[in-house]
């Protein structure tokens, strides 16, 4: 049986809906807009919003790249990237620098954006207070509020329990001084790179029923104290096993049998790049 | 050669999330309108944006001379309602407007509430030319420095925006279109400053 669906998968009133959506996004930097998510053929929590972010965006000239964790070639990307490639017939890549969109889950490549292109976070949560208030309606308020005490509250006992602050990845940011938002599970590596990023930052929580974004050059601080400042995951003195790059985000990779540990690029389409570069 | 309601409306969302994310930046959907060859009473780019976001989900009104038989179109091309200004969200100012039209629309526009800003009223408004030249100076989120703008219209526009906008985040996201099909879009966020002329 073979359907014949529609470019790009989604009728066309779906588009509309992502699409008015998304341009109140980018209207309200940081403000999680609520949308009517629909039903993918992948399962909820697998980048459904981020899916449908980029089936609202993709055009027959696009060039688009999808990554799962840095890598081109884990199932979730290979699956999103087959399920576009099959339903609207763009081309794939794994260049950073040549694609016009990029869906992301977990990262922000280490080539930085440029002008025109657009990064597809998926998000699994997009509520950066539900840690500490379970109730959506309250959420909204301490929002619509600007109260974000308990986001800070949250950091402090932190580092008052581990003496610094143990968030792993999804450390949150205030964007542009007004809304405190979640960034992703993206490592702290990556959160300096949303701030003034040359991009168009979008975030699609598909279960969660919730788009937002970061438009280019808009002020994106992450959390933290005077004392206590912001850092990034630190690989000084590391350096890929693989292709040597020093300053990028890395995996760490025991042996078993010898019980040493190295490091490898996080980014396996840089790690390619800077290999053939040589 | 027919608008295609698919590719055609896609290329022109994407100048028209372009020119939202990158107040300032004029983008020129001409290659989609042109192919618009209905007779009709709004131009060519108006009625793009209008097949792009405006379907039963949505509320509309247009504010213009020709209101009723522009209005009738829109529902018999998309089946939405029209409704009064205070409850549309997409509110169409036409370039026939009278300055006391333009100056209800920006004033009775729905701009959202605190828990959801997002409900703002989206305002498309049809003006003779916009270009780059040093007039407005724009900055804000999505420029990097500060950017210029001339928006040949009613000038009252600046004022009324001003005023609708002054409580961020609620306030109202407007979409110029022009005479030649050029996209601007003016987001709730872009703050606007009058060049002194010196």
């Amino acid at each position: 049986m073979k359907i014949e669906y529609n470019f790009a998968f989604f009728d066309e009133g779906s588009k509309r809906e992502i699409r008015r959506v998304t341009l109140k996004a980018v209207a309200i930097p940081g403000y999680q807009v609520p949308f009517a998510s629909r039903e993918m053929p992948i399962a909820r929590g697998w980048g459904t919003g981020g899916l449908q972010l980029t089936l609202s965006l993709v055009g027959k000239d696009d060039i688009l790249k999808v990554i799962d964790q840095g890598s081109d070639e884990s199932v979730n990307a290979v699956n999103i990237k087959k399920l576009i490639a099959i339903t609207t017939g763009v081309s794939v890549s794994e260049e950073t620098a040549e694609a016009t969109i990029i869906q992301s889950r977990h990262r922000i490549p280490e080539i930085p954006l440029r002008e025109g292109q657009i990064l597809v976070l998926q998000v699994p949560l997009p509520e950066p207070l539900r840690y500490y208030e379970p109730s959506e309606y309250e959420t909204k308020k301490l929002h619509a509020e600007r109260e974000y005490s308990g986001a800070w509250l949250m950091l402090f006992e932190q580092i008052m329990n581990y003496g610094t602050m143990s968030t792993g990845a999804d450390h949150p940011v205030m964007v542009q001084g007004r809304y405190v938002m979640a960034p992703s599970p993206i490592p702290r590596f990556d959160n300096p790179k949303l701030n003034r990023s040359q991009a168009l930052i979008l975030f699609g929580a598909g279960r969660e029923k919730k788009v937002y974004a970061v438009p280019p050059y808009t002020r994106v601080e992450s959390l933290d104290f005077e004392d206590y400042p912001f850092r990034v995951e630190s690989f000084q003195d590391k350096c890929c096993r693989l292709c040597g790059a020093k300053g990028v985000f890395m995996d760490e990779i025991l042996d078993d049998l010898t019980g040493k540990t190295s490091y490898q690029c996080n980014d396996s389409s840089y790690c390619l790049q800077e290999l053939n570069g040589k | 050669m027919k608008l295609d309601l698919v590719h055609d409306i896609q290329s022109a969302y994407r100048q028209t999330l372009d020119s939202m994310s990158r107040p300032g930046l004029i983008n020129n959907i001409s290659t989609q309108a042109d192919k618009v060859t209905m007779e009709i009473s709004c131009y060519n780019s108006t009625l793009v944006l209008v097949l792009m976001l405006i379907d039963t989900e949505v509320k509309f009104k247009v504010c213009s001379e020709r209101e009723a038989e522009v209005a009738k179109l829109i529902n018999q091309l998309t089946y939405a309602k029209a409704t009064e200004v205070e409850s549309a969200d997409y509110i169409l100012v036409l370039n026939d407007v009278k300055e006391d039209d333009l100056e209800t629309a920006f004033r009775m526009a729905y701009s959202g509430d605190l828990l959801d800003p997002h409900k703002a009223a989206t305002i498309i408004i049809e003006v003779d030319a916009v270009s780059n030249d040093r007039n407005l100076t724009l900055t804000g989120p999505g420029i990097e420095k500060e950017c210029y703008i001339n928006v040949k219209a009613i000038d009252r526009w600046v004022d009324l925006r001003a005023e609708k906008n002054s409580e961020y985040p609620l306030g109202i996201d407007l979409i110029f279109t022009d005479r030649a099909n050029n996209i601007l879009c003016l987001p709730r966020t872009t703050q606007i400053a009058k060049q002194v002329v010196g």
